[in-house]
């Protein structure tokens, strides 16, 4: 159904994979994490889980893509080929989340809001390029959490 | 005590190496240095806010530190540092990349049990444990953290050199028809579709 999404799931991470350490390189900021502190994604309950991805995945597409160019056109090749699977992946989330009437729980929003307050507390380049080198963060946990 | 003066040069190629999550730190000694330098490892939880030393890593003159137990939340990721003594001086703190362990570990072969008749073989296949403190703890099979592990199987004739290849998600198989009186070699490998991981054969 709409909620398999494992094959772009695939796609994703074998992009991120080959810029991971090109783009984890250009963040130098250890000590905060946009996607796994203070909250950890992985204590997202079940039945929160298919509304948060789906506004995860609109994160992604509506604040951090547009703002993660690089010098680099492979680099940039690949972040654009993930932003179009971000894409195709949202849009059968966003069915998935109709389909089954999904809704966020308040705890699950108030994780969410945290991840929009740690994403403005940076400027926005240092911030998009944080969250892409965050990637397998996400990845991890809707792989484990399918 | 203050910062010592830091002009010795750096501690080089600093990096994890992971089997099964057992997460060892590695790095190569400071060019031209020889003999008599000491080391110092400090690792970080990425996103939170400290350095921590690691005590049993403090003024070692090996190459290497074991930070398992340190890293062995597999739902964080993490970096790891080493700075370099000798006579009074002192290099820069070194660090890894950025460490996960759920994709940046090595998966061993799965151990390979075999029976057999006269015309058939029975082959179970044991995933690897995730590495563990004691062994007292509770064994966490690679299995359990990684659902989509699967198995490739390879049975070999040694007489015609024919080889078979299965793909397999269950831990057993039974290969039927087999001519009696020859020689069969098994050999099993893992494989994570993703996080993209692959053991190589077993022997």
């Amino acid at each position: 159904g709409a909620c398999r999404v494992s094959m772009s799931l695939a796609e994703i991470r074998a992009g991120f994979t080959a810029i991971k350490a090109d783009i984890q390189s250009r963040d130098p900021i250890r000590t905060l994490s946009i996607l796994s502190h203070p909250h950890s994604l992985h204590k997202v309950k079940s039945s929160d889980r298919c509304c948060i991805a789906h506004q995860l995945f609109t994160f992604y597409v509506d604040k951090v893509f547009k703002h993660c160019r690089t010098e680099d056109s492979f680099v940039n090749r690949k972040i654009s080929s993930i932003a179009n699977s971000f894409l195709s992946t949202r849009r059968k989330l966003g069915q998935c989340r109709e389909q089954n009437n999904c809704t966020c729980g308040e705890e699950s929003t108030e994780k969410f809001k945290q991840i929009l307050a740690n994403y403005e507390g940076l400027n926005v380049t240092s911030a998009a390029m944080k969250s892409l080198g965050e990637l397998d963060i996400l990845l991890d946990w809707m792989e484990k959490s399918r | 005590s203050g910062e010592l003066y830091c002009s010795l040069p750096n501690p080089r190629n600093v990096h994890f190496e992971s089997i099964n999550m057992k997460n060892v730190l590695h790095w190569s000694a400071p060019e031209g240095t020889g003999d008599g330098v000491l080391y110092k490892v400090k690792y970080a939880v990425y996103g939170v806010g400290k350095w921590i030393r690691k005590p049993e890593c403090g003024n070692i003159n090996r190459t290497w530190c074991d930070l398992s137990s340190e890293t062995s939340d597999y739902e964080e990721q993490y970096y790891a540092s080493v700075k370099a003594f000798l006579n009074g001086a002192c290099s820069d703190w070194m660090e890894t990349t950025r460490f996960n362990p759920l994709t940046d570990t090595k998966i061993a072969p799965p151990m390979v049990s075999v029976s057999s008749t006269d015309r058939s073989i029975s082959i179970i296949l044991t995933t690897p444990e995730k590495w563990k403190r004691s062994p007292e703890e509770e064994s966490v099979s690679l299995l359990q953290v990684y659902p989509g592990l699967r198995y490739n199987v390879s049975v070999l004739n040694k007489k015609t050199k024919k080889r078979w290849l299965f793909s397999i998600s269950n831990n057993t198989l039974v290969v039927p028809w087999l001519e009696p009186g020859t020689a069969y070699c098994v050999s099993a490998q893992i494989r994570v579709t993703t996080p993209r991981l692959d053991s190589g054969f077993s022997k």
